[in-house]
């Protein structure tokens, strides 16, 4: 009898811990962030496109860029104090920089961040759009902004890894398994891919004109046919460049802005000569290409910035050439000068010279400014015109655009140089027109220039400096990825 | 409930009807002193008889016949068997039980002998824990446990970081589970040192396995004390202490600063300073005082036939070294046992509230009082602070200039005090513990046992900005006019607003529930032991709020949201957390024969909610233990020099599934986040999202260990100790990894990636004695040697960096197979360079200038860069040991304790870090490069700020962690039972090689969470708190 009850006792004492003991216990739902199979109830489209334009105003864009595209070249120096480094802003401006340098890991990095959020805005965009329309000119956007960050890549690194893109499966998002992030693709894959992406970006996206006011900054058909021609120039096909260039001169979208200092005023943001270019706001919630105006900013007493990037000697000495006064006064702040919005700029701020298209008059030394950042404008267009059509013989065309930008600045017209001379010539008027629109560094790999330039500055330019190397860390993690030859 | 009820009912019943030729006898037992042992129990072996001493000590026994046998046993005191005789009274005279193997341990729901245990567990008493005053029972226990590393802070407050058989993990989760009364918690700095009757460690996977998936770190089972039966006995202990910096570092004084200074700026073409000055302040003393400890106890405990009950209130209070910075803390905590139907259910409440009030002061400031330049007053004559200012014409440290004068700053740090004097931060929290058990006993064999545990926290904390206040000590030419001037230009930034409040709240809650049974039988020689069970377990229940508003009065009454201004938004958070549920079934054997042989056998299936998205969100984690005492084997019994000898082997598996939730999600921000953007003519913010990685599918950490041991007594039981070995390996170590630059998502997510191997040995050995009468003495010594080893770490999943100076970007770590975790990686110092013809001609730095450390070129490519970083040992000591003597002479008592580690690195980050003009040690300064020729080691005033090897010292250290000296007064009241008064020194002595404040550097930060850990800043000195003495004078009364 006893033993009966006593194993009734113990069934029942096990029976009361088992119950409740479900599995369902073990299913906790997540309180504290989104889940990500919830996004649809949040998330539009939309958002994930915004977020590439977002990569943008990152600080990469504020401190390694300038490293990378203008302390490195002939029109800037480094700046600030002998001790600020920048980390290696001094191995940039002096060349004698090595795989390990942050700010071209830095800038890597952050391209290769910015194609990622672009593969995944396309994709999402494909599985959750319900408006055609909208999808287009969305996956638009992303394949602009993706192009242009290749852009960056192929003409840094020359050939690069293709990014795997995203699908959806089962409403999870699926990085293509096949891509070895270990394998360069060559510059003329990059360079296709590049112009798929551009093509159809021209195909889908809006004209400036088409869109509505608050979408005002966004990606746009002349945005995508501007950079599409630029990279034909790169290509040195100069038919397409100059196709593509004229194609946006005469969309009838875009002028150019009578003064040139204008350019770079507040109230010049969007305006008629811009083509594309980075926004931001100054006031709270203040958002901007994050501390741009900071770091180039005038250093000391009276000063608002770090004082990186100091317009250089011999760029003073290129404007002074041409006799070009308007130019020079536009793009460079000297110590002891009155700016155009009256501050005062004491001659004893600690370097000679600082970048005026970087300055903000309303936030100089604000975190987050209000300096739209000129991505490109209409002047560049006719510049590559000019090139592209000096290239193919068409003299008078090449002239002509030519001397639409020196006419803005109050130079005289070029006529009958000669292929080689007005070539030259071209080069020139990009560097003094585009100074300090981190164009100069690539400019002059491209045109070949890099070693006479860097020599006339006392630094040694080799045969590696033609493309940067690849990213150490990126090597230590992919040891099968080949560096660039010399590096 | 009901079910529960008529069970009682059911079993209780069970136990009558037997009735034959019988007769009832009655006895009382007694201890060595004629105290009546309450609570004794005693039984009648092989019949179902049995009974509990009452509060007398007396017993009685029905129905038992001559010739019975029935055995008395009370914990602490030797078994005794007792023949039924025609005699119907008895007195059973019980005797302590010296030997310590025979002490009882605390095992995963149950305990056990000491002298059974086939696992490795090492026990803690209570004399032990009270001897070093703390405020966490663990940070007293270092040196004293073999195994187990603890590396303690000195900040008030702070919890150790404890280590047991060498770290397993890179990421979070790196903390033993603390096991406190049978509620599984995280931490034990709400239990009162005073009030911890036992530690357990359970070291190795067999003992630890019970706990399965949150076992791989050990598990620290904490038994509180309880009260026993007999008179009611009241203690109360109290100590005060004076707590100075153990090891100050003497900083360089205004004169050196500026030939220093100067030295560093000709190098780079910089101003001068001139070596007339005004101001000479020594940072650390403006900063620092001498800090206090004191704690105070009373309790109060006792037993009668039904209820045990413990009661104790203890108060707590430190001042840290930082002025100002107070820790304090109230401890109740009540346990009673009930005991019900003779004993046959017994119900146990254990209830601990404890209240902290902190006051906190940034650690921050230990950094800058080290770095701001000694030039720098505190306040200047005016009143107002003083600024890391000089004059670029005169050279003198001041922010006044003439016209046609300017002003540079010499560092880039502010004023240490101002910093100590505008932080006002208040925490308190509330802190409920506690569990209710039932035991019942269904049949003398069958204990059925129900637990309750749970936990609930309440924190709040009010911090106050004075932004005004800080705007005008940041430059003291700044006017109050100024920053209204400001105020009104930007009526929307909070920045200008004069001030802003914060209130911080969180509650937290966590509960398990506990069901198992234990069946006991022995059978000539074999003895069986199985416990069987489930546990139901929720933590991490809770929200958590903030509140911030801006300008409220100046006076604290009115430091409240409501008396905030409007002109500003209030902000207000909440969020819930994301509670981790476990489900888990466990289940133990242990077997011996004769308690010769051993078998344990442990299995536990945990489910766990963190792992929800996976297949297989189910672990089981098995293990194994054997034991062979060999004291018992024929040739070794009655040996006069082996008393005992025993043989352990164990094999087992835990997990660590404290990993944080891994769901990919998408991120918003609603402020000036990197995913929004800036459209429209009117530049409206618009906002976006992204991904910031995709969520790889985590599971628990596993580790696998393989360990034996010995135990040992020899010589009359004086010599005794133990000798372990173990490898453990953890076989999927999950790592932060770090995507590839040029993969699709930027963020660091979790996977496993890697094997930690950890291999070890520890031995403890004893030895104590008694020399006549009065004097008797007790030397024991530890030993714990520890290898970790990164292995077969997945591709491209190695080179997470970690360290960071906090200065351009420098790290000092680096995860690498093949490399202990944490290990530093940096250049390797070969000398300094004496000349730029030297540098010229050889692979330098760029940049590098005469004075700057020299780099061995470990590739030999001409260039020195990363790639010529070099992997330089561990953070992590490879081993650590303990002594401890103590010595008893009549009445007096002494002990002394000292603790040592050694095969460790630190990194002297205040020495390495500079950006220039900060202040350096009057070491640093008389070592210096001063030209070509001076020295070869030592870097001049101007130098890189790269990690090196020349910052990397060697952290081994030895330290007396304690001396007491004691003194039980004779019996002088009967009142009084016992009276003792001590004095005591901790810490006093440090004997290390390391230039900074302390080599013991957890990494712990109340400010930043993510501090430590072995790619944070264990081992790396940039704010650590300095190590304090404490010198203290106390008394323990027994009433």
């Amino acid at each position: 009898m006893k033993d009966k009850y006593i194993k009734t006792a113990v069934f029942g004492i096990f029976a009361l811990f088992l119950i409740g003991c479900s599995e369902d216990f073990l299913d906790v739902e997540s309180k504290e962030n989104i889940a990500a199979e919830d996004r649809d109830e949040n998330f539009v489209p939309e958002d994930f496109v915004n977020g590439i334009y977002g990569m943008f105003t990152e600080w990469p864009y504020a401190f390694s860029y300038l490293g990378i595209t203008e302390i490195i070249s002939d029109n800037g120096d480094k700046g600030a104090n002998p001790g600020g480094t920048g980390a290696d802003k001094h191995f940039l401006d002096d060349l004698n920089f090595t795989s390990t340098v942050p700010s071209v890991e830095a800038m890597y990095t952050h391209w290769y961040k910015t194609i990622g959020r672009a593969n995944y805005a396309i994709a999402y965009s494909e599985l959750e759009s319900t408006d055609a329309e909208m999808q287009k000119r969305i996956i638009g956007e992303a394949r602009f902004l993706r192009a242009y960050t290749y852009f960056f890549l192929v003409r840094s690194f020359g050939a690069v890894h293709i990014q795997g893109e995203i699908t959806f499966e089962n409403g999870e998002p699926v990085i293509d398994p096949e891509a070895d992030l270990s394998v360069r693709n060559s510059k003329e894959e990059v360079y296709n891919y590049i112009k798929q992406d551009l093509l159809y970006a021209m195909d889908a996206l809006p004209a400036k004109s088409e869109y509505s006011t608050a979408n005002l900054g966004r990606a746009t058909n002349g945005a995508a046919t501007a950079l599409l021609s630029k990279v034909h120039l790169y290509q040195e096909n100069w038919a397409d460049a100059l196709k593509y260039a004229d194609d946006v001169i005469s969309s009838g979208e875009y002028s150019l802005e009578p003064n040139y200092e204008d350019i770079w005023r507040e109230y010049s943001e969007n305006g008629s000569e811009s083509i594309f270019e980075i926004q931001a706001r100054g006031e709270p919630i203040a958002h901007g290409v994050q501390q741009y105006s900071t770091t180039q900013g005038a250093r000391g007493t009276s000063g608002w910035g770090w004082g990186f990037n100091n317009p250089s000697q011999s760029l003073v000495d290129a404007f002074d050439a041409q006799g070009d006064e308007i130019r020079k006064n536009a793009t460079i702040i000297f110590a002891g000068e009155i700016l155009w919005d009256g501050r005062e700029v004491s001659s004893s701020v600690e370097n000679p010279r600082y970048n005026e298209k970087a300055y903000s008059s309303a936030n100089a030394g604000a975190g987050d400014g209000d300096k739209n950042i000129r991505v490109i404008r209409l002047a560049e267009v006719y510049l590559i015109k000019a090139e592209a059509a000096n290239e193919l013989g068409q003299t008078d065309v090449a002239e002509t655009a030519l001397n639409k930008v020196r006419n803005r600045v109050d130079l005289n017209n070029v006529t009958g140089l000669g292929q080689a001379e007005l070539r030259k010539q071209i080069w020139e008027e990009r560097r003094l027109e585009l100074a300090f629109e981190h164009d100069r560094w690539f400019d002059l790999i491209r045109t070949g220039q890099a070693e006479a330039a860097m020599a006339a500055d006392g630094k040694d330019f080799k045969e590696k400096h033609n493309l940067f190397p690849i990213p150490e860390d990126q090597l230590i993690q992919t040891p099968d990825m080949p560096q660039n030859p010399g590096w | 409930m009901k079910l529960k009820l008529s069970l009682i009912l059911l079993v209780f019943f069970s136990g009558f009807g037997f009735a034959q030729e019988t007769k009832t006898v009655t006895g009382t037992v007694i201890d060595q002193n004629d105290v009546p042992l309450s609570g004794a129990q005693v039984k009648v072996i092989d019949k179902e008889i049995f009974s509990v001493a009452d509060f007398d000590g007396n017993f009685s026994l029905e129905n038992v016949e001559v010739g019975d046998v029935f055995q008395v046993t009370f914990l602490g005191f030797k078994a005794q068997n007792v023949e039924v005789t025609q005699q119907d009274s008895y007195q059973i005279n019980m005797v302590e039980d010296a030997g310590q193997l025979d002490e009882v341990v605390v095992v995963g729901y149950g305990t056990q002998s000491k002298q059974d245990v086939t696992g490795s567990i090492s026990s803690v008493k209570s004399e032990e824990i009270i001897k070093q005053p703390s405020s966490t029972a663990t940070q007293a226990l270092q040196g004293k446990v073999s195994g187990v590393n603890i590396v303690n802070s000195a900040a008030p407050g702070a919890t150790p970081t404890v280590t047991i058989r060498g770290l397993g993990t890179a990421l979070g989760g790196r903390n033993p589970l603390y096991v406190v009364d049978g509620v599984p918690v995280s931490d034990i700095q709400n239990i009162s040192p005073g009030n911890i009757e036992s530690i357990d460690f359970l070291k190795d996977a067999s003992s630890a396995a019970i706990y399965g998936v949150r076992a791989a770190n050990g598990v620290i089972i904490v038994t509180t004390k309880k009260g026993k039966s007999g008179k009611a006995k009241f203690g109360i202990r109290s100590y005060y202490g004076a707590k100075p910096t153990l090891n100050p570092v003497k900083m360089a004084n205004a004169e050196q600063y500026v030939t220093y200074f100067n030295e560093e700026n000709d190098a780079i073409g910089g101003d001068r300073l001139s070596q007339d000055q005004r101001y000479d302040t020594d940072w650390y003393d403006e900063v620092t005082h001498i800090g206090s400890v004191n704690n105070t106890s009373f309790d109060v405990s006792g037993g009668s036939e039904n209820i045990d009950y413990f009661f104790s209130y203890d108060y707590y209070e430190e001042e840290g070294l930082l002025i100002g910075q107070k820790f304090r803390r109230s401890t109740i905590t009540n346990n009673n046992t009930y005991k019900l139907f003779d004993n046959r259910l017994k119900i146990t409440q254990n209830l601990n509230l404890a209240f902290r009030d902190e006051t906190p002061k940034p650690f921050g400031i230990f950094n800058t009082a080290f770095r701001q330049s000694p030039l720098v007053p505190v306040f200047y004559e005016n009143g107002r602070y003083g600024g890391a200012y000089y004059n670029r014409t005169t050279g003198e440290a001041t922010y006044i200039a003439g016209s046609d004068e300017s002003i540079g700053n010499l560092t880039s740090h502010g004023n240490p005090v101002a910093a100590l004097n505008f932080s006002n931060e208040k925490n308190k929290s509330f802190n409920i513990q506690g569990s209710v058990t039932a035991e019942l006993e269904i049949t003398e064999d069958f204990i059925f046992t129900s637990r309750f545990g749970a936990r609930k926290i309440f924190v709040r904390s009010r911090s106050f900005n004075p932004n005004k206040a800080r705007y005008l000590a940041n430059d003291p030419t700044r006017t109050e006019e100024q920053f209204e001037g400001l105020k009104k230009d930007n009526p929307e930034n909070t920045q200008y607003a004069n001030n802003s409040l914060r209130f911080n709240s969180r509650e937290s809650f966590k509960y398990n529930w506990d069901n198992f049974i234990n069946y006991k039988k022995s059978f000539e020689d074999h003895s069986l032991d199985v416990t069987l069970g489930g546990s139901k377990e929720q933590i991490g229940i809770g929200m958590t709020d903030s509140y911030t508003a801006y300008d409220v009065p100046e006076a604290s009454q009115y430091w409240s949201i409501k008396h905030a201004t409007d002109q500003y938004d209030k902000q207000v958070n909440q969020f819930s957390y994301t509670p981790t549920n476990f489900l888990s079934y466990f289940g133990r054997l242990q077997y011996n024969y004769a308690r010769k042989y051993y078998l344990t056998g442990t299995i536990r299936r945990d489910g766990s909610s963190t792992f929800q998205n996976n297949s297989d969100y189910w672990g089981t984690f098995p293990a194994v233990g054997v034991g062979w005492t060999l004291s018992r084997e024929n040739f070794l019994e009655g040996n006069e020099v082996v008393n005992f000898l025993k043989l352990r082997g164990s094999w087992g598996k835990l997990g660590n599934a404290n990993v944080p939730l891994n769901t990919t999600q998408i991120l918003t921000d609603p402020d000036s986040g990197s995913q929004n953007y800036v459209l429209g003519p009117d530049q409206d913010l618009v906002f976006g999202a992204y991904i910031g990685s995709l969520a790889r599918n985590l599971s628990w950490e596993v580790v696998e260990e393989l360990s034996v041991g010995l135990d040992y007594e020899l010589i009359d039981n004086r010599l005794s100790g133990s000798l372990d070995y173990y490898r453990r390996n953890t076989e999927n170590t999950i790592l932060e990894v770090q995507p590839l630059l040029n993969s699709t998502f930027a963020n660091r997510f979790f996977d496993h990636g890697a094997e930690v191997i950890n291999e070890g040995v520890e031995f403890a050995v004893n030895w104590s004695d008694q020399i006549g009468d009065k004097f008797s003495y007790n030397v024991g010594a530890n030993f714990s040697y520890n290898h970790n080893e990164v292995s077969n770490v997945q591709r491209n999943y190695d080179g997470q960096l970690g360290g960071s100076t906090g200065l351009g970007g420098v790290s000092t770590k680096r995860l690498e197979e093949g490399q202990p975790l944490g290990s530093w990686w940096m250049y390797d110092v070969e000398g300094v360079w004496q000349s730029q013809e030297q540098i010229d001609n050889n692979a330098s730095l760029g940049g590098a200038r005469p004075g700057h450390l020299r780099y061995i070129d470990q590739n030999d490519d001409g260039a020195i860069d990363e790639r010529d970083k070099v992997f330089l040992g561990t953070y992590i000591p490879s081993y650590n040991y303990g002594i401890n003597i103590s010595l008893s002479y009549d009445n007096f008592d002494f002990s002394v304790d000292g603790y040592g580690v050694g095969g460790n690195k630190v990194f002297n980050g205040l020495k390495n870090a500079r950006i220039g003009g900060e202040n350096i040690t009057a070491d640093t300064f008389n070592n210096r490069w001063t030209g070509e020729g001076s020295t070869n080691s030592n870097p001049g005033a101007d130098r890189d700020i790269q990690a090196s090897s020349y910052y990397l010292e060697n952290g081994d250290f030895f330290r007396i962690n304690n001396i007491t000296l004691g003194y039980t007064l004779p019996s002088f009241s009967n009142f009084i039972d016992n009276v003792r008064v001590y004095v005591s020194a901790q810490n006093p002595i440090l004997i290390t090689e390391y230039s900074g404040f302390t080599p013991e550097i957890s990494g712990y930060n109340p400010d930043n969470s993510n501090a430590q850990g072995p790619y944070g800043r264990s081992g790396l000195e940039l704010d650590a708190y300095p190590l304090s003495s404490t010198f203290l004078v106390g008394v323990n009364i027994k009433l």
